[in-house]
């Protein structure tokens, strides 16, 4: 009778340890997640968009396998934190290449707005020597708009890098930058036909 | 039987329990849906990649919603004990949420070409009524408001441009929308002023052709001046001998109504009074009989409609003199040319000589084809 007992007691411990020998690896998922949140934080979404969503279905693929081992009798984890260990590097990596990118993006915006400045003070004291267009004032007039838009436009572009939105302001400041080089060629242009004339 | 037989049976049917156990415990324990969430996630993933966030927001909202409870419900079915879970429901909802991730990419890809080549339509269609604003009225005198808002809207289609070719349609759209209403608004009350003034045409051609026929009748020199082409014609006994570049008054367009709204007035005038270089600070000079008749009675209309203030002048002192070639309608109202070619039409006008002023001497639509 004894030894009835002790064998149940033996079979019902192997069952036990068996079913529990894989230990949801609750840490890995929390830094994994913080990891994640941290490249969002660094707006991974918007400088490396393609790199954030991949990062977003390896973790929703880690939470269905997570899910899925728990489903099963013998859990087994070992997998699921190899692939815990990727997504955090990928998360890293994603986050590092977000900065990047966003620096890249503010520099290349930086770099915009002291050329769109130099190029609207160039037209302003190009538009002083008054070559005016062979049209007549009328040229001069949509130009002067021109440059006023320009000059709106830079300011907004201002104020978005100010916030920090350094991609709105990249897109502003090129729209803004074609449009002072285009006003710029035209006032060269004229200038160069009333010194030809003469 | 002896004892130890005994025991290696009791061993081999705790075994043969043990492992039975374990056989229907995994025999029947049901399978969880990994294929099934596999699948709903892979779509999920498509319709990501087709930014079905952007271009089917509601479906893809939805499906999302289906993949996160089937989630939830296959992690409360594990908490169920092994044998009493259920996943088929589990199963339902991924499936919903695949087949909706699926619609959601399809349309979006749907959404997404259509709008782009709705945008690139749009922006050829913008391209071109920037063009013909430049084309048309960019010499054209626009009121300050009229050029900042084609300014603007200009402005807003270079953005748009850039926005679209990085692939964000939505906002794109947002831009043009908007570049649209600023550049097709401005263009149309452009176009209406320039209907307007040339409502004025049949009456232009009539003094023309007058001015055209008294020179073939008289034999003499008559002038007509074309403000729109912004050319000054030389005729004698009817034929043209003479054609120079014109600069006009800044308001060139419509006729001058009083002193200092620095338009050219139309009309049929005369020369009557010449001055050489001495008696003029414009090289040389052709005074006109500005204002005749009806540009008096005009006036007088305009004060007594109140479209005047009572304080308002006429004005006068109408030349055709020297000091152009600035390129530019600099004048108060008068017409200036070049020194070397007001040297030529001073040479053979004599007081009395017609100077009629037009609009334009073609109808607006040779003037828009031009």
């Amino acid at each position: 009778m004894k030894n009835k007992v002790l064998m149940g007691l033996a079979a019902i411990a192997m069952v036990a340890v068996l079913s529990s020998c894989g230990k949801k690896p609750q840490a890995e998922i929390d830094a994994t997640n913080a990891a994640i949140a941290a490249a969002q934080a660094a707006e991974a979404n918007v400088y490396v968009p393609a790199e954030f969503t991949a990062l977003q279905d390896s973790m929703n693929a880690i939470n269905a396998a997570v899910t899925a081992q728990e489903s099963k009798l013998f859990k087994k984890f070992g997998p699921i934190k190899e692939q815990l260990a990727k997504t955090l590097t990928l998360a890293n990596t994603t986050a590092t290449n977000a900065a990047a990118k966003k620096e890249e993006v503010k520099k290349d915006a930086e770099t915009l707005l002291n050329d769109i400045k130099a190029v609207i003070e160039e037209n302003g004291k190009l538009i002083t020597k008054a070559p005016r267009g062979k049209e007549g004032a009328a040229v001069i007039e949509q130009i002067k708009a021109d440059m006023a838009t320009v000059t709106t436009a830079v300011a907004d572009a201002q104020a978005s890098f100010d916030k920090g939105t350094y991609m709105d302001a990249d897109t502003k400041i090129k729209a803004a930058k074609a449009k002072a080089d285009g006003i710029n060629a035209e006032l060269k242009e004229a200038i160069a036909k009333v010194k030809g004339r003469r | 039987m002896s004892l130890i037989w005994k025991r290696i049976l009791i061993v081999a049917a705790g075994a043969l329990f043990v492992f039975l156990v374990f056989f229907f415990l995994i025999r029947f324990t049901p399978n969880p849906p990994v294929d099934e969430m596999a699948y709903a996630r892979k779509a999920l993933s498509k319709a990501a990649t087709n930014k079905a966030d952007t271009y089917s927001k509601k479906l893809y909202k939805e499906a999302r919603g289906y993949y996160e409870s089937a989630m939830t419900t296959w992690k409360i079915e594990n908490e169920r004990f092994l044998y009493f879970r259920d996943y088929s429901k589990v199963v339902k909802l991924a499936m919903q949420a695949a087949r909706t991730a699926n619609n959601a990419a399809d349309s979006s890809a749907l959404s997404s070409t259509s709008l782009k080549t709705t945008l690139s339509r749009k922006i050829s269609g913008l391209n071109e009524v920037s063009d013909n604003l430049d084309k048309w009225f960019t010499a054209y005198p626009l009121s300050t408001e009229t050029r900042n808002r084609i300014a603007k809207g200009k402005m807003l289609l270079e953005e748009a441009k850039i926005i679209y070719r990085n692939g964000k349609y939505i906002d794109a759209d947002k831009k043009l929308t908007e570049s649209e209403y600023l550049l097709s608004t401005s263009y149309e009350k452009a176009s209406e002023s320039l209907k307007s003034y040339f409502r004025s045409y049949p009456e232009w051609r009539r003094w023309a052709e007058k001015t055209i026929t008294n020179s073939r009748d008289s034999g003499s020199y008559s002038i007509i001046v074309d403000k729109f082409s912004r050319k000054l014609f030389v005729y004698l006994n009817g034929s043209k001998k003479a054609e120079y570049s014109a600069e006009l008054g800044r308001n060139w367009v419509g006729d001058k109504i009083h002193r200092g709204d620095k338009a050219t007035p139309e009309g049929m005038y005369r020369i009557t009074k010449k001055f050489d270089s001495r008696d003029t600070k414009y090289y040389k000079a052709l005074l006109l009989d500005y204002p005749n008749d009806e540009d008096t009675a005009k006036f007088r209309a305009a004060i007594a409609k109140g479209i005047l203030p009572r304080s308002a002048k006429i004005g006068g002192m109408i030349e055709i003199h020297g000091n152009g070639g600035k390129g530019v309608d600099w004048t108060e109202g008068c017409i200036a040319l070049t020194d070397q070619e007001m040297d030529l039409l001073f040479r053979i006008a004599r007081v009395g000589t017609p100077v009629t002023i037009v609009g334009s001497l073609q109808d607006l639509q040779h003037v828009m084809k031009r």
